[in-house]
């Protein structure tokens, strides 16, 4: 499966984008607003000086006079760092006094009733101009003289950018919160997703109950699937248990059958070689019998693994039952079979009747390729772990066996060792619970012996 | 004969050549050590002060060949619109006393702006654009003749002089000295100033002035020397600096600091944008800006500083701007209002009715 | 001895019958579940031999309702399947034992034996011991110290004789009579080949069969 990055960091991937957006926007818009202001705010200098300049135009004997004010000056100055443009324009066109090229586009052939505040170009630099009218009384009648201002840039610009770099500030600030807040608020969020990974990769697994924790809504289905998949699964695992169940029925019933009508026929009354044939049939209907169990055993066994709970379980009873249940009542009279117990109760955590069936699979071996004259069932324990210890005096497995031997349906050279699925079931049974099936070489002061070993419940001891 | 002739012709021609006629003194000042650059400095000040200022520059620059052109303020400031048009040579660093004319240059954008630690204490009023510094402080003073003025008649503000001049018209009827408002930028501004920073005062003044027979000189040096001669009394609005050299030469000239109210005059530098060395130029500036230029211009050049004591034998108010008795005139884009024509034509021709009776 | 046997599989319920006949049994073999049952509330059996999985009525609740009725008649459960489950409900319903198809014939003759006899002889089941020699007559074992060892029937029988009165010594042929019956043909050296066999699986315990020569056998307890 592709990764495809964490949640947390697509959310904050986005919230950033989607922050770093809304603050361009912002940061955009209080540009526009800080041009406007500044202009707003240096314009008024503008008109104020050259209202105050218009002012000062008078006619005295007929003649425009024009009185320059300081002050008009000292007010543009405030704009300390901008140079200043002016000039006053005489009704006929002509320049009274100023910058007599100054040109800002606006007819100075009518009368404007509002001054005109414009961009333009002087000298090679941009200018803000303002033109102001003057309404004029002279013997030829009312004229007009006008009053154009113009100032550079520079300090609105300087004032348009204090204030935007001021609110680019403040929406950073604002931003950098926003996305620390958010960070925040998601990493907590996203904790029922991590507590749903942490109870599911603590689950056993063959553990099939459904999830019970609370979730979130948006979890809901999530969990919702999860769980109709365990019931699916644990459905199916029902219904191939039964499957197994009826299979094994099926089997069985035709096998006692066979093994009925084989025991009914009189060794008596045949020829010595029918004889020898019969026996034959005798044991391959036998072998027959026991490998059909051992093949519905262990895919029974193994199937309980996918479903069934472990529990804790008493290592001398379940190895107790087991040597009950292997050693037959037919068993030769001069085999000597003992079972000893450990003296204190050992705990293993297992699955009583598997475990069961892995040691009666080691002792029912020992029986049929083994043992001469004792078989020994004994339970103890080796340091942390307890131990099934089945041993006899026969030739024993030799070492270089010890590895195939678990596999199955493995068969030595000699058929009389060891074959089919016995050793696979205990190797198995033994795997899924956390221990080791273990062989130990006949020498001249011990006898062979093969053992179960699994790890014990800490501090378990009845 | 003909070498007579020859020589003649030449001098005439040479005569004729108006362009050599607006330069006036040129000096150069080899440099002391191995010559690394040269600097022209076209300045409207007295070469005299600035003398030591630019042997001291050329002991902390010393591979610096000096060329120093003296002008009169309006001179000056007319090579200067000529250069700005590409019509004629910049200097690397022009000094006028005259700032209404430089910041006139800089607003019609002939200057180039100049960016330095130096530049940096400068105070807000002697700074504009930075293309435009103030490099003195000049409070603009009384001079007299001791030995012709008594005690009690020397003024000690704008106020009293006006009463000296309407109680005594006839002892002091031709002997009160002026600039010539026309000829002098500097004594333009300043005149220009008066009128608006106290208006009444100037009134009453120009008053008395109109009254009495008003002598006026183009420069100071030559206001100075009336007195010197006898002919003067008593001065107005003259430069501080002048005044003080020429008292400490001339043990009878008094100095008065008016305590109504003095304007105080920050001389003028200023780089033009066609500057052949203008790093040469900004780092004289920087030298003039520096504490140790400042102090070699206050024992040397200027004798009065901002914040410092009035040199010995002035009379006036100490602590000229704390006690806000000192006006400085502000570098600044007001500086305008004074160099627009048809203010300076009406103002001057006013000012000449009524002090030259013209 | 009377048997019942419950088996639906003809061939199966045959073979069975055969055997138990050949061994001097009567067999009464019934193939539906439910007239079994009803033979069982009024017929007393000496064995009862039950399938599990029958047509009519099922092994376990015909085991039920025996055990509810009162009837303490052996038996011996016969299934296919081998789910724990159904050995501990088997045991816990009442049966007696328990085998597991397929199974080996002999097997299910021994075990049949071993109910048939508890049924006649009414053992008891109480432990003797002697020395650190425990005889668990209802398991059929012997604990040496640690170690249960399985013994056969007549092992069993013989050790229970000796150890009934340990350091008593008992006589070839008082053994013989005890261990086997009338019409049994046993052979000279029965008594001490069963002698044999249950001295190697008494080895390491601290009491002993003692051989007392010319006069019989004795279990004797070290020490004593």
């Amino acid at each position: 499966m592709a990764h495809k990055g964490s949640l947390f960091s697509r959310l904050m991937w986005r919230m950033a984008l989607l922050l770093g957006l809304g603050a361009a926007a912002l940061i955009t818009a209080a540009w526009f607003y800080a041009r406007t202001a500044a202009d707003e705010a240096y314009d008024r200098l503008l008109l104020g000086a050259a209202f105050q300049m218009s002012e000062n135009l008078t006619v005295q004997d007929g003649v425009i006079k024009f009185d320059l004010p300081a002050s008009a000056f000292e007010l543009l100055g405030l704009a300390d760092s901008d140079r200043i443009f002016y000039r006053v324009v005489t009704p006929d066109g002509k320049t009274l006094t100023g910058y007599n090229d100054l040109d800002t586009g606006v007819d100075l052939t009518a009368h404007q009733s509002q001054p005109v505040i414009g961009n333009s170009t002087y000298r090679g630099v941009d200018l803000r101009h303002v033109t102001v009218s003057r309404v004029l009384t002279q013997k030829s009648g009312v004229v007009w003289a006008h009053v154009i201002v113009a100032q550079t840039l520079e300090s609105r610009r300087a004032l348009a950018a204090e204030l935007t770099t001021r609110a680019t500030i403040l929406v950073a600030i604002m931003c950098l919160l926003a996305l620390a807040g958010s960070a925040i608020a998601v990493r907590y969020s996203l904790h029922p997703v991590d507590r749903l990974g942490r109870v599911l990769a603590r689950r056993e697994p063959q553990d099939l109950t459904p999830l019970d924790l609370d979730v979130p809504r948006e979890l809901t289905p999530f969990v919702d699937s999860i769980n109709r998949f365990i019931t699916r699964l644990s459905e199916r695992m029902t219904l191939m248990q039964r499957y197994i169940a009826d299979s094994a029925h099926q089997i069985r019933t035709p096998l006692t059958a066979l093994n009925a009508q084989v025991s009914l026929i009189d060794d008596e009354k045949l020829a010595p070689a029918d004889r020898r044939h019969m026996e034959r049939v005798r044991r391959r209907a036998s072998e027959l019998s026991r490998f059909t169990n051992q093949l519905l055993n262990h895919a029974m066994v193994i199937h309980r693994f996918d479903s069934v709970q472990l529990a804790p379980v008493k290592l001398n009873d379940v190895a107790r039952k087991a040597f009950r249940a292997a050693v037959p009542m037919t068993v030769d009279p001069d085999l000597v079979v003992s079972f000893e117990a450990s003296p204190e109760e050992l705990m293993v955590t297992g699955d009583e009747l598997s475990l069961r069936e892995a040691i009666v699979n080691i002792i029912d071996n020992a029986l049929r390729h083994g043992a001469k004259g004792r078989l020994d069932v004994k339970v103890g324990r080796d340091g942390d772990n307890g131990f099934v210890e089945v041993s006899d005096d026969g030739p024993g497995i030799p070492p270089e066996e010890w590895g195939n031997v678990v596999k199955r349906f493995y068969s030595s050279r000699s058929e009389d060792q060891v074959s089919g699925l016995g050793f696979a079931i205990a190797a198995e049974v033994a795997l899924a619970l956390n221990g080791r099936i273990g062989f130990r070489e006949k020498t001249e002061e011990r006898p062979f012996a093969i053992h179960i070993a699994l790890p014990l419940i800490e501090g378990g001891q009845a | 004969m003909i070498r007579r002739l020859v020589t003649g012709i030449t001098f005439s021609l040479v005569a004729a050549l108006p362009a050599l006629a607006i330069e006036g003194a040129r000096e150069v000042f080899p440099a002391p050590g191995p010559q690394a650059g040269r600097l022209v400095i076209h300045g409207a000040t007295d070469l005299e002060t600035m003398r030591p200022l630019i042997l001291d520059f050329q002991q902390v620059a010393t591979g610096v060949t000096v060329e120093f052109v003296d002008y009169v303020t309006n001179d000056l400031y007319r090579q200067a619109e000529k250069a700005c048009a590409g019509e004629a040579e910049s200097g690397d660093i022009l000094l006028s006393s005259a700032v209404d004319q430089l910041v006139r240059l800089a607003n019609d954008g002939c200057a180039q702006p100049h960016r330095s630690a130096e530049t940096l204490t400068v105070a807000d009023w002697a700074n504009w654009r930075d293309e435009v510094f103030g490099f003195t402080f000049e409070p603009v003073v009384f001079v007299y003749d001791k030995r012709a003025v008594p005690v009690e008649d020397v003024p000690k503000s704008h106020e009293d002089l006006a009463d000296l001049l309407r109680l005594k018209p006839t002892v002091y009827s031709g002997r009160i000295g002026t600039y010539d408002i026309e000829a002098s930028g500097v004594g333009y501004l300043l005149a220009f100033y008066d009128a608006r920073h106290a208006p009444t005062a100037y009134g009453r003044l120009i008053e008395g002035l109109s009254r009495i027979d008003t002598v006026t000189r183009c420069c100071n040096s030559e206001v100075l020397g009336e007195i010197a001669s006898g002919r003067v009394r008593l001065a107005y609005n003259v430069l501080g600096s002048y005044a003080y050299r020429a008292a400490s030469e001339n043990p009878d000239l008094g100095i008065v600091v008016p305590n109504d109210y003095a304007l105080v005059l920050s001389r003028g530098a200023m780089i033009p944008k066609d500057a052949e060395h203008p790093q040469i130029g900004k780092e004289f500036m920087n030298y003039l800006l520096s504490p140790r230029g400042r102090e070699v211009a206050r024992q040397k050049a200027f004798f009065f500083d901002d914040g410092k004591p009035l040199p010995p034998g002035v009379e006036g108010p100490e602590a000229l701007m704390e006690s806000g008795v000192g006006r400085p005139i502000r570098i600044g884009p007001a500086l305008l209002a004074a160099q627009d024509e048809s203010q300076r034509s009406s103002f001057i021709a006013n000012w000449k009715h009524l002090v030259s009776g013209e | 001895m009377r048997i019942f046997l419950v088996e639906d599989t003809h061939d199966v319920g045959e073979a069975i019958c055969r055997r138990f006949q050949q061994a001097g049994h009567t067999v009464d073999w019934e193939t539906d579940g439910q007239a079994a049952s009803d033979i069982l509330s009024f017929t007393e059996y000496d064995l009862v031999v039950l399938d599990v999985m029958l047509p009519g009525r099922d092994g376990f609740s015909i085991l039920k309702k025996m055990r509810q009725s009162g009837s303490g008649v052996p038996v011996l459960i016969l299934t296919a399947r081998s789910e724990i489950d159904d050995r501990v409900g088997a045991l816990d319903l009442g049966a007696d034992d328990y085998l597991v198809k397929p199974f080996d014939f002999r097997e299910l003759e021994a075990r049949a034996r071993v109910l048939l006899r508890r049924r006649a002889g009414g053992e008891a089941t109480n432990l003797i011991t002697c020395g650190d020699v425990v005889l668990d007559l209802s398991n059929r074992s012997v604990t040496v110290g640690r170690r249960e060892v399985q013994l056969k029937r007549r092992e069993m029988a013989l050790l229970e004789i000796l150890a009934s009165r340990p350091g008593k010594v008992f006589s070839k042929e008082e053994l013989l009579d005890r261990l086997f019956g009338f019409d049994e043909e046993v052979g000279e050296n029965a008594v001490e080949l069963y002698v044999g066999r249950l001295r190697k699986k008494l080895e390491g315990a601290t009491a002993r069969i003692v051989t007392q020569r010319g006069i019989g056998y004795q279990l004797v307890a070290d020490g004593a």
